[in-house]
């Protein structure tokens, strides 16, 4: 209940008495302080890049209107960078989700459940830079994923992974998935712990084996889980970086390359900051929608 | 029947066992990387099994300030903390306990801004901190790492806020206590291990934070995170036992934090969505 209606029973001391605007302001400016520090990031840079967007120029600023806007929607590298992140965002973000539900579909009944997370949890625990260079130098710079398949017979001498699209992808969704796997398996394993043990021995003992136990009593119930753990990696994986900046920075040819990437190149590296910004306006305006409709959506239910 | 369940389980150890090893593996590869000599890292073939030493590490260190780069990285992160708690207690605090108008768009707005992307702001931020005057300093990677926390802070304290039974609060509210010393002296002690959780979890997120990073710091302020790209040298090429060395200098402290977390990870990482 809140505060109004518990101070008119019985004090044993006067109560601190306050205005009423007082009392109706309090929360505000308990929450302010955090909204105005967010509303620094987000409001101020988006007005700022919507303002920087219109212009030209890297010192001296002219007003070009919607010309970088019309630049930017015929440009076949912005286009290529969308499409990129669309695939390895989709590839990576399954592949982890499945891997995740597995192990922590074999574990969480196990009674080593502690080590296997501890043990399945440390990925996580390097920082991305150091994760990425970890797998730059196991496929490319090593050599040792050339070496280790030659020695099971499938000799193709050194192969450049940098050399070709799908290979370089390859080396991008392998280095998320091993960090980041363990990200969804935590959840998962959580949420299958939190489970109901009787629900699933009842079914047990009525002879449901646990294949019919997990995908129609377990997975149903998961859910909200799954969708809240979803759309966390999914987010993070759309907006993917810093594997992209040190392993292969867009190559072969630009081709994966992610939209971060493409405007920290267009606004650090070409100093086209108009340009980059026009980008940025479109990226903002995408993730402010994703994020009011999937948020509300999935932790309205799993929050309360 | 039985012998059916006995192959269930040994399918499951070995499927285990071997994402274990998937995990596994590549660390002590790149702990053997920081422990060789360079020439033993990239060679016409791999080397498996280096001949293992740190004599090495003197010449990094001398190479490069790995100390202070390590000082940057904990001062940067734990303010970011600081803030974070500072500003977080009292928001969440106001989300999970009062009812006032426009409470659930201020909390999915808090909420919303984890889901920004750093490229998206990146110019900005970056051109407002070069007429602050802060560009590679300690203090920008603060208020980011801030920033980028503070959502996550909030809801993670709100959730172990609302498990707190009210019962408590209106018997101190009927004996006179007011609304900030009930927070100070009964909410925040009983939701430690919330505030706790919280703080761990910003901590690794800070000590991620790669792009922003790469933006403000270009010298001075060089955290690890970004420290560890620029090991590399012209004609040496990239400089991995350094990186390696790096690596685990903030695996180990991150590794200790989670530890300590542990039954309430899961917890943190969903902003208390996934209670377990």
């Amino acid at each position: 209940m809140n505060s109004v209606a518990m101070t008119s029973s019985f004090p044993k001391r006067a109560p601190v008495r306050r205005s009423p605007f007082l009392r109706k302001a309090f929360p505000y400016f308990l929450v302010g302080p955090a909204v105005v520090y967010l509303l620094g990031i987000t409001l101020y840079p988006g007005i700022y890049a919507i303002y920087r967007s219109l212009m030209t120029g890297k010192f001296k600023l002219d007003y070009v209107g919607l010309d970088n806007y019309r630049e930017l929607l015929v440009d076949s590298v912005f286009w290529a960078s969308l499409g990129n992140t669309m695939i390895l965002g989709v590839i990576t973000l399954l592949s982890e989700f499945v891997i995740a539900l597995t192990l922590a579909a074999l574990v969480y009944r196990d009674p080593w459940v502690k080590a296997w997370r501890i043990l399945f949890l440390l990925p996580m625990l390097f920082m991305p830079s150091a994760v990425s260079f970890l797998w730059k130098l196991i496929f490319n710079d090593g050599r040792i994923i050339s070496d280790l398949m030659s020695r099971i017979g499938f000799n193709f001498g050194t192969i450049d992974f940098m050399s070709s699209t799908s290979l370089a992808r390859l080396v991008l969704v392998v280095t998320d998935v091993w960090q980041w796997t363990p990200f969804l398996f935590i959840i998962f394993v959580a949420a299958l712990q939190g489970m109901d043990k009787e629900v699933e021995e009842a079914a047990r003992l009525d002879g449901a084996s646990w294949r019919r136990i997990f995908f129609n009593i377990s997975l149903p119930m998961m859910r909200p889980v799954i969708a809240i753990g979803l759309v966390l990696r999914g987010i993070d994986i759309i907006t993917m970086f810093a594997p992209v900046h040190i392993i292969t920075q867009g190559s072969p040819g630009g081709n994966t390359e992610t939209l971060s990437y493409f405007i920290y190149r267009t606004a650090f590296r070409s100093f086209e900051q108009g340009y980059a910004s026009a980008a940025s306006v479109l990226l903002l305006i995408a993730t402010v929608f994703l994020a009011q409709t999937l948020v509300r959506r999935f932790f309205k239910s799993g929050v309360e | 029947m039985a012998r059916k369940a006995e192959k269930g389980i040994w399918l499951r150890k070995i499927t285990l066992s071997l994402w274990g090893f998937v995990c596994l593996l590549p660390i002590l590869f790149f702990a053997s990387i920081a422990l060789r000599p360079r020439n033993e890292i990239i060679s016409p073939v791999p080397i498996y099994f280096p001949t293992l030493t740190t004599e090495t590490w003197a010449k990094i260190m001398e190479d490069w300030p790995l100390l202070t780069y390590f000082k940057n990285s904990v001062m940067a992160i734990s303010g970011s903390v600081v803030i974070c708690i500072l500003l977080g207690v009292p928001a969440a605090y106001a989300l999970a306990r009062y009812k006032f108008k426009g409470r659930e768009d201020i909390g999915f707005y808090i909420l919303s801004t984890k889901m920004m992307a750093p490229a998206a702001v990146a110019i900005p931020i970056f051109v407002l901190f070069g007429k602050l005057h802060i560009l590679d300093t300690v203090w920008a990677l603060m208020l980011v790492y801030a920033a980028m926390n503070l959502s996550i802070v909030v809801w993670i304290i709100r959730s172990y806020m609302l498990d707190i039974p009210h019962e408590i609060e209106d018997a101190a509210r009927t004996d006179g206590a007011s609304d900030l010393r009930i927070l100070w002296s009964i909410i925040v002690p009983m939701c430690m291990p919330g505030i706790i959780t919280a703080a761990v979890i910003a901590a690794i997120f800070a000590m991620n934070e790669y792009l922003f990073t790469l933006i403000i710091a270009s010298k001075n302020a060089y955290p690890l995170s970004v420290a560890l790209a620029n090991f590399s040298g012209g004609s040496d090429g990239i400089i991995y036992n350094a990186i390696a060395l790096v690596s685990f200098m903030a695996f180990f402290p991150i590794l200790l934090l989670v530890i300590s977390i542990q039954n309430h990870l899961s917890r943190g990482l969903t902003m208390g969505a996934v209670k377990g």
